[in-house]
């Protein structure tokens, strides 16, 4: 099923060494939900730079010993307002919104008539890391106010959209905690990257089927961010990657 | 080990202090209720907010396991370990909260998911019920070695066909960085079938704490308080010196001076 080569271990005959591999071979992507780090920051760079286009402001960051590094983005949103406010395209129930309809959404400018109070106003920083013991990229984020208090764990789950509550609310301590940054080494919010394995598969194979090209960092962010208020302009959907071929 | 709680901020006699043996491989904010009791009666209500401990001014973070802590910030210090305790001023930029026990097991669970990611892709642990994941964290909670390792000897099992896990869960502490701990994937088991040894891993991911071949010993590789020689299989150290959470949590300190 997948093309990840493995080291040479039970075979019958260990007089026949086998080729050494180093490092994890990437998973073929067709039918896993997982990714190699180099592809993982392969998607980063190409993602990066569609934003850099469009000016959202996403950024990378080297770790201080630049042995690898993350994304980054810093986002502010008046409290209380609803997360996803185009009416047309949402739907009811549970169900989260299919990929193309997350799509549809606009982008995040709030256009406010009116400056909103300050103790209104949220600072939403986001950081998309990997998890090399998932194979799989994580969100983390951090919220606060302006005066520097920072939002509290249940703040964050009050806050989650209606459209994902339910499934919030049937095991939040396994959805968004507090946990450590494995680089920064500070309080972050996290979501679980185990819960969101659950629905990537199926979402990632129709997406190939509709673009081939399309990002895996844009297919996974389109699907977990609105979870926690991040939405993505349509245009990265539209933005295909370079003919690349797997090369890692 | 015995630790003494050091009231900090209000200068009373005797009630400033209290000695409780601490569990090496539990958490701070699950075995301190009797500190809380302690303390929250001679502190004034409004003065109460949530805990949390210090150490000659580091806040110690409570999701890693108390020996740890102790290993890395305090084992070249003579005992008892003196740790201050605080009820106001929440370090928020520095520490998790910890607003109830379920916090605590949910990180637990988590770690022990994650460890079991790395060991066999998740599905030992994701076979197991709800009550068996209830009963590794009460064996835990109430200390009950017997309780805790019925479950837990399953995630120590490995294929007949293989030598050993897909990869070891370990995480390498070191207060000199500022990353929190290095964590990488790494096999037990070279292509030659060979096991892989702690110096291997060492000299992998952390190349720095291992002194060279004729030169002098700098640091100290520690685990539980004690140094296994480096040429312990990786293995080996993951099926009888992991924590609870199924990690190998180690702390490269440098070697005292004495």
């Amino acid at each position: 099923m997948c093309t990840r080569s493995v080291s040479a271990a039970g075979g019958a005959d260990r007089n026949r060494p086998r080729s050494l591999l180093v490092g994890l071979e990437l998973f073929n992507m067709e039918e896993d939900e997982f990714i190699g780090e180099k592809t993982f920051q392969r998607c980063c760079a190409e993602f990066i730079k569609h934003s850099q286009q469009i000016g959202d402001s996403w950024e990378w960051k080297l770790s201080k010993d630049c042995s690898d590094g993350y994304m980054c983005k810093i986002h502010f949103q008046i409290k209380n307002e609803p997360v996803m406010s185009h009416p047309e395209t949402f739907t009811h129930g549970q169900t989260c919104l299919p990929m193309e309809e997350a799509f549809e959404l606009p982008s995040d400018d709030c256009e406010v008539i009116e400056a909103p109070a300050a103790s209104q106003v949220i600072k939403y920083e986001y950081h998309v890391l990997y998890s090399c013991s998932y194979q799989v990229p994580v969100l983390y984020f951090r919220a606060s106010f302006l005066d520097g208090r920072p939002l509290t764990l249940k703040d964050i789950w009050e806050g989650v959209h209606e459209c994902y509550k339910t499934r919030l609310l049937q095991g939040p301590w396994d959805t968004i905690t507090q946990q450590e940054h494995p680089i920064l080494g500070q309080p972050f919010f996290v979501l679980h990257p185990c819960k969101t394995n659950e629905f990537m598969t199926p979402v990632l194979k129709n997406s190939r089927k509709i673009n081939k090209n399309v990002n895996y960092i844009t297919s996974w962010l389109s699907i977990v961010g609105p979870v926690v208020g991040l939405n993505l302009p349509l245009s990265y959907a539209k933005a295909t990657s370079q003919d690349e071929r797997n090369v890692d | 080990m015995i630790v003494v709680e050091k009231f900090g901020h209000l200068v009373t006699g005797t009630q400033a202090y209290i000695h409780l043996l601490l569990p090496r491989v539990s958490y701070l904010t699950l075995v301190t209720d009797k500190v809380k009791k302690h303390f929250q009666k001679v502190m004034r209500q409004e003065d109460i907010s949530e805990i949390w401990f210090e150490y000659e001014g580091t806040p110690l973070k409570w999701h890693y396991p108390i020996g740890l802590l102790f290993d890395l910030l305090a084992s070249s210090s003579a005992l008892p370990w003196n740790i201050t305790v605080h009820f106001k001023s929440f370090p928020e930029k520095d520490l998790l909260h910890c607003p109830s026990k379920d916090a605590i097991e949910a990180h637990f669970m988590s770690c022990m998911k994650e460890a079991d990611a790395l060991k066999h892709k998740s599905q030992v642990i994701n076979e197991m019920q709800k009550k068996d994941h209830k009963q590794l964290w009460m064996g835990l909670q109430n200390d009950r070695f017997d309780q805790f390792w019925a479950i837990n000897r399953k995630l120590m099992e490995y294929p007949a066909e293989e030598n050993g896990f897909r990869y070891i869960p370990f995480r390498i502490y070191q207060t000199t960085t500022e990353r929190p701990f290095i964590q990488k994937l790494f096999r037990p088991v070279a292509a030659d079938g060979q096991l892989h040894t702690l110096g291997d891993l060492l000299k992998e991911v952390c190349p720095s704490a291992v002194a060279p071949e004729d030169g002098e010993k700098k640091n100290q590789v520690m685990i539980h308080g004690i140094e296994p020689m480096l040429e312990t299989p990786l293995q080996w150290l993951s099926e009888h010196l992991s924590y609870p959470d199924n990690f190998l949590h180690i702390s490269i300190i440098p070697q005292p001076t004495d």
